[in-house]
């Protein structure tokens, strides 16, 4: 009875460290989406298709230099370029026209660059799913309390931290993060003290880019890479960013772990319908804080 | 005037003799293209008319479909009342789902539609048992009247002309015209002794009960049901509708709404890319049409009338 | 009619209104005046329910009316026109002041009755009051800044209210369209034996058309008088005449 008992626990342990290292690609996607909501006021649905383009690419990548870790680090490092790339060239070429434009009309203008880019991605890739391996190095299995946790979800789950500390670098302790800060709460104000908001809005839109273009290549060997991928996660990532607070990275951390847990934890007690619990634990936030769990930029 | 009247009456006209005149698969699609119309006009009242950013408008849609679909499959009650279920089934939804929204404006309250939304999606696309899960539900059995692509086609005709008949009707009755008012000020209108809330909800019921109806016609044109009909992109596509025709007319959502499928359908014979042809289109007319391709139309031919006058 | 006793309303550490006292009797204009940023507007937010006061009372018609719904506190009575054009501004003119009457009679839950020419006899004579009636078909955003504040006011108008409030009726006005409002103000209270609270910056047009005076200075109530009182009083003239001395 008492090594059933033990067995479960573990087998929840193990559960909740997979939940976990789930919520970093979550974390990463949606931590880009909030900053480009909060500063840039723009709800942008593409910023699946950047996290998608961000796995095509690693793949491609990962590929043309026949795997191995040096082929691995080199995807996670042009997957996020690539796209930041992309990401200026939107910035620049559409969205810095058009910040005063209604919420409703920037949605959907970026749902229909969502529906180019994803047809870009078809004419680019085609459209059969493709997969790549995990690196050699990270292939097998950590033995934890007698249940196997992959190694690379163990890299996963220290990627996360890495990136949090990062952006708390970047936003407090960097010219342009704090101005990008500032801009969030009033951008007339930082304007009328002379610094030219286009290039911090460019800048946070480059950085959001970037940080979906990671997502996608840190994805890429756990999942068939495939068009639609963005669909569900930028439906996902929208839901973390509201239940955190507009604009509020720390928020999207938050919500990622509830959202990332629920979902662990509801699978191992429900299966069936394990994936409602997030939503669940959403409409249950929003609720009680119709506003996010903490203060949003808006 | 007369000549908007003689103009929609030849259109009737050719929407009645369409049966005879095409085969049967573009009689389908005729009919698809009907009670898509009415789904976005039916969003338009919302949107267009009040205002209110109603992200998640296929959930009724589906709840529409789903709840008729349920009662003609799983129950043996007359299939009349499966009709009816449906539209009552998504407006009870709708002002649930109101009552919790409407404390918020604009972007929040969007997003705490989707969420909802997204739990109402998710649950269906999960429950097997009851919904049929992510295989939806097939072979739906309709009374015999309808069950021949015309009959069925017909019967949207009726229900899509009855149901926009009674929408323009409320457009231009003094609800309508305070709808119109909190859109663009509620601040005003709260001024005035609006109560903003209790209109919004009442818009609301209102459209999610005509989005039902319009999720019921598709039961009945498609014998079907699939939870991607109320997946949020499908939302998006149905603003998107009202978008492109043009959210501050009444018949541009419905346009919106007969230029996309009919893309979606010719254009999907010539390319595989079609998506990047609306995503191509979308944005031009978002950066330069804002008021969709009807509004413009109707904003010129104003601005005509008023020089030459 | 209306009385406001010790408000208090305060925006983080910042006390926008510092128990401010103000009196309004029936059939009587009432002006507000004060330095800028000395919460004339806020005071008027909480007369209307835009704003709630942290404490004091608001009595309108000796019933309490702080913290309630604006709209509830319009059909108590009270309509007021807004210091920033807030307008409909797709509607046209007549719509704007269709809106307001409809809204007063209750009608506008109306789904299936035909809201056209409703209620024209009431717009069109509102609109004929204030100068406005020719334009009536304009989209309501093609009006020059000063038609719409006065069609800020005619929309106000369209409540029946038993008392007005005007939150700096002629601010950017031309001098012309300064004076036509003047008389517009007047005539109200004359002809419609309207109570009117407003609040100015023009001085000049303060003493012209109020009979009595709340000076606001810091939130708080200075005093409230007839004019010649307000015009003597040494902390007035120190306060705030001194200060803007010129105008």
């Amino acid at each position: 009875m008492g090594s059933l008992g033990n067995l479960a626990s573990s087998g929840t342990l193990t559960q909740i460290l997979v939940g976990l290292s789930r919520t970093t690609i979550l974390f990463i996607v949606s931590s880009g989406l909030t900053l480009i909501l909060g500063v840039l006021r723009i709800p942008n649905i593409a910023h699946g298709s950047l996290y998608m383009i961000g796995a095509f690419v690693a793949c491609t990548v990962i590929q043309t230099l026949g795997g191995g870790m040096p082929a691995f680090w080199a995807a996670l490092t042009v997957a996020p370029l690539a796209v930041a790339a992309l990401g200026f060239v939107l910035e620049r070429g559409f969205f810095s026209y058009l910040y005063d434009r209604e919420h409703l009309m920037l949605l959907l203008l970026t749902f229909s660059f969502a529906l180019i880019l994803g047809d870009l991605v078809k004419i680019v890739w085609g459209a059969e799913y493709r997969s790549v391996t995990v690196p050699a190095f990270f292939q097998g299995s950590a033995e934890l309390f007698g249940l196997p946790l992959p190694y690379y979800n163990l890299f996963l789950l220290l990627v996360g931290p890495v990136i949090a500390v990062f952006l708390w670098l970047v936003i407090n302790r960097t010219r342009m993060g704090k101005i990008a800060l500032a801009a969030a709460v009033d951008s007339e104000m930082v304007s009328a003290v002379g610094i030219n908001v286009g290039w911090v809005f460019a800048f946070t839109f480059v950085l959001g880019c970037a940080l979906a273009g990671l997502g996608g290549a840190l994805i890429a060997p756990m999942v068939n890479i495939s068009l639609g991928m963005d669909h569900s996660l930028i439906m996902e990532a929208f839901l973390i960013v509201i239940m955190g607070g507009l604009g509020n990275i720390w928020g999207a951390l938050l919500g990622s772990l509830i959202f990332g847990l629920t979902q662990s934890l509801g699978i191992l007690a429900w299966p069936q319908f394990g994936i409602v619990f997030p939503y669940l634990a959403v409409v249950v936030v929003l609720l009680f804080r119709p506003k996010g769990l903490l203060r949003s930029t808006w | 005037m007369n000549g908007r009247r003689a103009a929609l009456l030849l259109l009737l006209a050719v929407l009645v003799a369409l049966p005879h005149a095409l085969p049967r698969f573009y009689t389908y699609v005729a009919a698809i293209v009907l009670l898509t119309g009415l789904l976005a006009t039916s969003l338009n009242l919302a949107i267009g008319y009040g205002g209110i950013y109603q992200f998640h408008h296929a959930v009724f849609y589906g709840i529409g479909a789903y709840g008729t679909a349920l009662m003609l499959t799983r129950t043996a009650l007359p299939a009349p009342l499966g009709f009816v279920v449906g539209p009552l089934a998504a407006a009870l939804l709708s002002l649930a789902m109101g009552v919790v929204c409407v404390r918020l404006s604009k972007l929040y309250f969007g997003m705490l539609q989707i969420s909802l939304g997204s739990l109402v999606w998710v649950t269906v696309y999960r429950w097997y048992s009851f919904t049929g899960g992510d295989d939806g539900i097939h072979g739906i059995p309709l009374p015999d009247a309808l069950g021949s692509t015309g009959g069925a086609y017909y019967f949207t005709l009726a229900v899509t002309v009855l149901c926009l008949a009674a929408m323009r009707r409320i457009a231009a009755s003094p609800f309508g015209k305070t709808l119109e008012g909190i859109r663009d000020n509620p601040v005003r209108s709260a001024a005035v002794g609006v109560d903003v809330r209790a209109h919004q909800l009442v818009t609301l019921v209102i459209a999610g009960f005509f989005g039902g109806v319009a999720g019921t016609l598709f039961v009945v044109v498609d014998t079907s049901v699939f939870p991607d009909m109320m997946f949020w992109t499908f939302s998006l596509e149905v603003l998107i509708m009202c978008l492109l025709g043009g959210m501050y007319t009444f018949f541009g959502p419905f346009a919106g709404a007969a230029a996309i499928v009919l893309l979606r359908v010719f254009a999907s014979h010539y390319t595989s890319y079609w998506s990047l042809v609306l995503g191509v289109i979308l944005t031009l007319v978002i950066i330069f049409l804002p008021d969709g391709i009807l509004g413009y139309a109707v904003r010129r031919h104003r601005a005509g009338e008023a020089r030459s006058a | 009619m209306l009385r406001v006793e010790s408000a208090v309303l305060s925006f983080g550490g910042f006390r926008a209104v510092n128990g401010a006292n103000l009196e309004v009797t029936a059939g009587e204009i009432v002006a507000v005046i004060g330095p800028n940023g000395a919460g004339k507007t806020t005071l008027f937010h909480l007369i209307t329910g835009h704003l709630s006061p942290d404490s004091g009372r608001i009595l309108f018609k000796g019933r309490e009316i702080s913290g309630l719904p604006p709209h509830v506190i319009c059909r108590r009575g009270i309509s007021r026109s807004f210091q920033v054009v807030n307008i409909f501004p797709r509607l046209t003119v007549f719509e704007n002041v269709q809106i307001a009457v409809l809204s007063r009679e209750r009608r506008t839950f109306r789904i299936f009755s035909e809201v056209k020419g409703m209620e024209a006899d009431e717009v069109h004579s509102i609109l004929r009051n204030v100068g406005l009636y020719d334009r009536r078909d304009a989209e309501s955003d093609l009006l020059s800044h000063g038609d719409q504040k006065v069609l800020e006011i005619a929309v106000a108008l369209g409540g029946k209210p038993e008392l007005l409030i005007l939150d700096e009726p002629t601010a950017g006005m031309a001098p012309e369209e300064t004076e036509r409002c003047i008389r517009l103000i007047r005539r109200l209270s004359e002809e419609l034996g309207l109570t009117i609270l407003f609040c100015e910056h023009d001085i000049g047009l303060v003493f012209e058309i109020a009979k009595r005076i709340m000076v606001m200075v810091r939130g708080g109530t200075v005093i409230q008088g007839s004019c010649e009182e307000v015009r003597r009083n040494r902390e007035v003239q120190s306060a705030y005449l001194g200060e803007t001395g010129g105008c």
